[in-house]
C-alpha cells in the first residue's frame, strides 16, 4: 500500500504543474492590460511601467512563469494586482479555512441526511415513501443554488415579518451564519448522494449473497446492516469525490450571495477584475485539494473493500 | 410535483423558525451604525496611499482627516487645519494645525507628519496612482515619483504648526483635491513601525479608529476621543463588505443594516420600484455622464457638422425615460446636475431626425457608405443602450452601425492605443466618466482640452483651450471662473467634443432613524458634515 501513495504523491506535481501553466497561459494570453485596466483614466506611463516591473509582466512569459513555479515551491503565490501588492497567499490563507470549514460540513450534512434518504427510499421500493423521498432527493439535485438562495431568502423575510427576528441573510462570524449557506451547499451534494445510495442498495438487494443469507435464515436486520450495507457503501464512496467538486463549484456562489470570506468569495471577485495572480492561486490550491480529496478517496476505498487494490 | 415542493418549502421554513428561535437574537446596541458596502470583498488598502478604489476612500473618509474637508454642500472646508493662506501669485499655499491635534494613539500631529504624508503619498515605492495623479501640480512631485529623489521639495514645515505647499501652477481646485483620499494625514511613527501593515491596525487622524479588522467580512470602527470635533456619539460604526448588491439588500431589510449602496454599486434596480416610495430610500443625481466620443482625428468626424448630425439624431429623453424606465436622467450637457457650475444654462442640441441628415448631407456624407464601428465595454447596461443608439442612428441618419463590444481590460488598452496613436485607434466609443473632486475643470479640462491625458477623441479647440485654462487658473472669483467654464462647455456641447447621454443615479437606503449623512453625487457617495452629530436607530 505505501508504494502506491507514494506512487501517487510523485504524480501530484505533474498534475499541478499542468494546472499551473494552464492557468498562466490562459491569464497571460488573455486580451487587454490589467495594469491599464486597474489604473482606470489615471494613466501616468512612468507609474504603468514602474508597475509592470513590480509584478514582473515586463519579463518574457518564460521568465514569467519560471518566476510563479519558483515562487510556487517557496509557498508565494504572487502578488494581488487589485490589492495593492499584498501576497496572494495572505488574502487566500484565512479564506481557505472558512471554506473548508464550510465544505466539510455540508459534505457531512449530504452524507448524514443522504445515505439514509437513499437507504429509505431503496428499501421502501414501490411505495408513496419511496416516491416522496426521490421526488425531494430530485428537487434538492436539480434546484441551483442561484434559485435555492433568493427562495429561502424570501422564506427568511416572510419569518422576519411575522416573527420580528430571522436568520441573517448574510455575513459571517455567528453560529446562525451557517445554517443557510450549509442548506444550500448540500442540497446539490446530498440529492446525488442519495441518488446513488439508493441505486446502490437496489443493485445489492439483488444479489445473489443477499438470497443465500436470507435463506439461511439470518434476519432481515442483520441481513441489511452486516451483509448487504457494507458492500452498497463502496459505489457511495466513488461519489464523495465528485461531489467535493459540487462543492467546491457550489462555494462561488454560495459565497458570494452570502458574503462569507472564503476563497470562493475572493475568486468571484478576482475574476471580475481580472486580478490573474489570484485566480492562479486559487485554481492551484483548489486543484490541489481536489487532487488530494479524491486520493483520500481511493485509500478509504482500498480499506473498505480488501479486493480493490489502488493501482497508481 | 407541487405539493412536494411545498412539502419541501414547509420542512425548510420549520427548520428556518427552529433555527431562529433556538439563536440568541442579537442584541442591537442603540449607538450602533451598521454601513453596508457593495462590489467588494474587502477594501484594498486602509493607507491613504495605497487605495486605489472608491469603497476604500469611503471607509478612509472615516478614518483619517485631511487639512480640509468637504461640506455637506461640498465646499471646502478646515479640517485638520483650521486656517490658511494663498499668496498673491497663488503658488503657496501656507496652512496652520489646530492646536492639540492628535492622531488616534494621543500623539501630537505636527507639520512634519503632513510633509511626511504628502511625501509617502508620492513614494514611488507603494506602487501607488492615485497620489501621483491627484497631487502633480505640487512643486517637486514628478521627481519624486521618478525616483530621481526622494524628498518632496514643495511641501515645508514652517513650524510645528505650519506648513507651507508650493505649487507649480495657480489652481483653483488644488483644495478640492486636497480633501481626497492621497492627501489625508497619517502617522509617520506609524507607518514607519511597520510599512506594509500599519493599516491594518490603524493609528488615525480622523473620526474614527479601527477596532477590527475582519478580512473579507468589514471593519469595526470606533470613535477617535483624540479627532479635533467632539466624538461621534457612536458606540460603534460597523462596516460591512457585500459583493452583491442583492446580498445587502437581503440585509437591509431583515433589519441587519443601516445604510447601504454607493454610487457605483447603487441599490439592485429591480428592487428600485419596492423601496421607491419607503422612507429609507434616498436618490441624488451622480456626478458622472455616459457619452459617446468619436475619434476627432478620423473622417468624417473630424468635420463638426457629423458630430452634430449624430447628436442631432439621438432621442435622449425616450433612452432615460423608455428604455432605462427613468432610473437616469437625460442630459445634453456635459457638467451633471448639482456640480459646481452647472447651475449656467448651456444649449444643447436638440433631437431632430430631419436637421441630422441635412447636416450630413451639407458635410458632403452619404449615409448608405458610412459605417460605424461602436466599441464599448461589456458592463452594467451597457449592451442595451448601445443597441438602442445603434437602432436610433441607422434609423435616423440612414448609415450602417456596427457593435464592437469589448472586454473592460481590452476596452481600456483600446482606449490607450487610440489616445497614443488616434490613426489606428477606434472610430467612437461609449464609455462613463465620473469626478472624484466636485470641481468643473475635472469633466471640461481634463477631458477635452487639446491633448490632456483623458481626451481619447482628440477633440480640439483652441477657444476652449484657453478659456479653461483661464477659469482652472482662478483662485479668487468664483462667478468669473464658472462664466468661462460655461462658456467652454456651451463651445464643447455644440462641437459635440462628445455625445452627453445621461447622468447616473446613486440610488440608497439609509434608515429613516440614521442621522448626520448626507448622500452626494461624488464618486464615494457619502459626507458625513459633523461626526458628533452621526447617530444610529435605536433598538428595534
Amino acid at each position: 500500500m505505501l508504494p502506491i501513495i507514494f506512487r501517487r504523491f510523485i504524480s501530484l506535481p505533474f498534475v499541478l504543474l499542468a494546472v499551473t501553466f494552464l492557468t498562466f497561459i490562459v491569464s497571460y494570453l488573455a486580451p487587454g492590460d490589467p495594469i491599464l485596466s486597474l489604473m482606470g483614466n489615471q494613466r501616468d506611463p512612468v507609474i504603468y511601467e514602474r508597475l509592470r516591473t513590480i509584478y514582473g509582466l515586463d519579463l518574457p512569459w518564460y521568465e514569467q512563469y519560471v518566476r510563479y513555479i519558483g515562487g510556487l515551491l517557496q509557498g508565494d503565490l504572487g502578488l494581488s494586482f487589485r490589492f495593492a501588492q499584498r501576497p496572494v497567499i495572505d488574502l487566500l490563507r484565512d479564506g481557505l479555512a472558512v471554506s473548508f470549514g464550510l465544505g466539510v460540513t455540508a459534505l457531512s450534512l449530504s452524507v448524514l441526511i443522504g445515505v439514509p434518504l437513499g437507504l429509505i427510499a431503496a428499501l421502501n421500493h414501490d411505495t408513496v415513501i419511496e416516491r416522496g423521498v426521490m421526488a425531494l432527493i430530485l428537487a434538492l439535485y436539480a434546484i441551483p443554488s442561484f434559485v435555492l438562495i433568493p427562495m429561502l431568502q424570501w422564506l427568511n423575510y416572510q419569518v422576519y415579518l411575522a416573527a420580528g427576528s430571522a436568520l441573517p441573510a448574510a455575513g459571517w462570524g455567528r453560529p446562525e451564519h451557517w445554517v443557510m449557506p450549509t442548506i444550500v451547499l448540500s442540497a446539490a451534494s446530498l440529492g446525488y448522494i442519495a441518488r446513488v445510495t439508493r441505486a446502490s442498495v437496489r443493485e445489492e438487494l439483488r444479489q445473489d449473497y443477499i438470497r443465500t443469507a436470507r435463506s439461511k435464515g439470518l434476519a432481515e436486520r442483520r441481513v441489511r446492516w452486516v451483509h448487504m450495507f457494507r458492500n452498497a457503501l463502496l459505489p457511495i464512496l466513488t461519489v464523495i469525490g465528485p461531489a467535493i467538486a459540487f462543492l467546491v463549484t457550489g462555494a462561488f456562489v454560495v459565497e458570494s450571495l452570502f458574503s462569507i470570506p472564503g476563497v470562493g468569495f475572493l475568486s468571484v471577485q478576482a475574476i471580475s477584475q481580472r486580478d490573474y495572480p489570484v485566480i492562479q492561486g486559487t485554481t492551484v490550491i483548489l486543484a490541489f485539494s481536489v487532487v488530494v480529496m479524491n486520493l483520500i478517496t481511493d485509500l478509504l476505498y482500498s480499506v473498505i473493500d480488501p479486493r480493490v487494490r489502488v493501482d497508481g | 410535483m407541487k405539493s412536494l415542493r411545498t412539502r419541501s418549502l414547509f420542512f425548510l421554513s420549520v427548520l428556518l423558525v427552529l433555527v431562529t428561535v433556538l439563536s440568541p437574537v442579537a442584541a442591537q446596541d442603540t449607538t450602533t451604525l451598521r454601513w453596508s458596502i457593495e462590489g467588494i470583498t474587502d477594501v484594498v488598502s486602509l493607507d491613504p496611499a495605497r487605495a486605489t478604489d472608491a469603497q476604500g476612500f469611503t471607509v478612509i473618509g472615516l478614518l483619517h482627516a485631511g487639512l480640509v474637508r468637504l461640506s455637506g454642500d461640498l465646499l471646502v472646508e478646515p479640517d485638520l487645519a483650521e486656517s490658511w493662506e494663498i499668496s498673491e501669485d497663488g503658488l503657496t499655499y501656507t496652512f496652520t494645525l489646530r492646536e492639540g491635534a492628535a492622531f488616534s494613539d494621543g500623539s501630537p500631529i505636527t507639520a512634519a507628519d503632513v510633509v511626511w504624508s504628502f511625501t509617502h503619498a508620492l513614494d514611488p515605492s507603494t506602487g501607488a496612482w492615485t497620489g501621483p495623479y491627484l497631487l502633480s501640480n505640487i512643486v517637486g512631485s514628478d521627481e519624486l515619483v521618478a525616483g530621481e529623489t526622494t524628498e518632496l521639495s514643495g511641501v515645508v514645515a514652517l513650524d510645528d504648526r505650519t506648513v507651507q505647499i508650493s505649487v507649480k501652477q495657480p489652481s483653483a481646485y488644488f483644495l478640492s483635491q486636497l480633501t481626497f483620499g492621497p492627501s489625508k494625514i497619517v502617522s509617520s511613527a506609524a507607518v514607519e513601525a511597520s510599512p506594509d501593515t500599519w493599516d491594518q491596525a490603524a493609528v488615525t487622524s480622523g473620526a474614527f479608529s479601527v477596532a477590527e479588522w475582519n478580512r473579507g467580512q468589514g471593519l469595526v470602527l470606533v470613535p477617535n476621543t483624540f479627532y479635533w470635533q467632539p466624538a461621534s456619539q457612536l458606540s460603534q460604526l460597523e462596516i460591512v463588505f457585500n459583493q452583491d448588491s442583492e446580498t445587502a439588500y437581503q440585509l437591509f431589510r431583515t433589519g441587519e443594516l443601516d445604510i447601504m449602496g454607493g454610487a457605483q454599486n447603487p441599490i439592485p434596480a429591480a428592487r428600485v420600484p419596492e423601496v421607491r416610495d419607503s422612507a429609507d430610500f434616498r436618490s441624488t443625481n451622480a456626478f458622472n455622464v455616459r457619452y459617446v466620443a468619436f475619434n476627432n482625428t478620423l473622417p468624417p468626424f473630424d468635420d463638426v457638422r457629423v458630430r452634430q448630425a449624430f447628436s442631432h439624431a439621438t432621442d435622449r429623453a425616450t433612452l432615460a425615460e423608455i428604455v432605462l424606465d427613468g432610473t437616469v436622467l437625460a442630459t445634453d450637457r456635459i457638467l451633471p446636475p448639482g456640480m459646481p457650475g452647472s447651475e449656467a444654462p448651456v444649449a444643447g442640441l436638440e433631437y431632430n431626425p430631419a436637421g441630422a441628415q441635412a447636416l450630413l448631407a451639407e458635410a458632403g456624407v452619404d449615409p448608405a457608405s458610412l459605417e460605424l464601428v461602436l466599441s464599448y465595454g461589456v458592463e452594467g447596461d451597457n449592451e442595451r443602450i448601445v443597441t438602442v443608439l445603434q437602432a436610433m442612428w441607422q434609423e435616423n441618419l440612414g448609415i450602417t452601425v456596427t457593435l464592437d463590444p469589448l472586454e473592460l481590460s481590452t476596452f481600456s488598452s483600446r482606449l490607450n492605443d487610440t489616445y497614443n496613436d488616434p490613426s489606428t485607434g477606434l472610430q467612437a466609443y461609449y464609455s462613463v466618466w465620473g469626478t472624484i473632486y466636485p470641481d468643473p475643470q475635472y469633466f471640461l479640462s481634463q477631458i477635452l482640452q487639446t491633448d490632456v491625458g483623458n481626451n481619447n477623441g482628440h477633440y480640439s479647440n483652441a477657444e476652449f483651450d484657453a478659456l479653461t485654462q483661464e477659469a482652472d487658473v482662478i483662485t479668487d472669483d468664483y462667478a468669473r471662473r464658472i462664466e468661462l467654464y460655461n462658456q467652454a462647455e456651451q463651445i464643447a456641447v455644440s462641437e459635440v467634443g462628445w455625445l452627453t447621454l445621461f447622468n447616473g443615479q446613486v440610488n440608497v437606503l439609509v434608515r429613516e432613524c440614521v442621522e448626520g449623512v448626507e448622500v452626494t453625487g461624488l464618486f464615494s457617495a457619502y459626507v458625513v458634515p459633523d461626526f458628533s452629530a452621526l447617530r444610529g436607530c435605536p433598538a428595534a
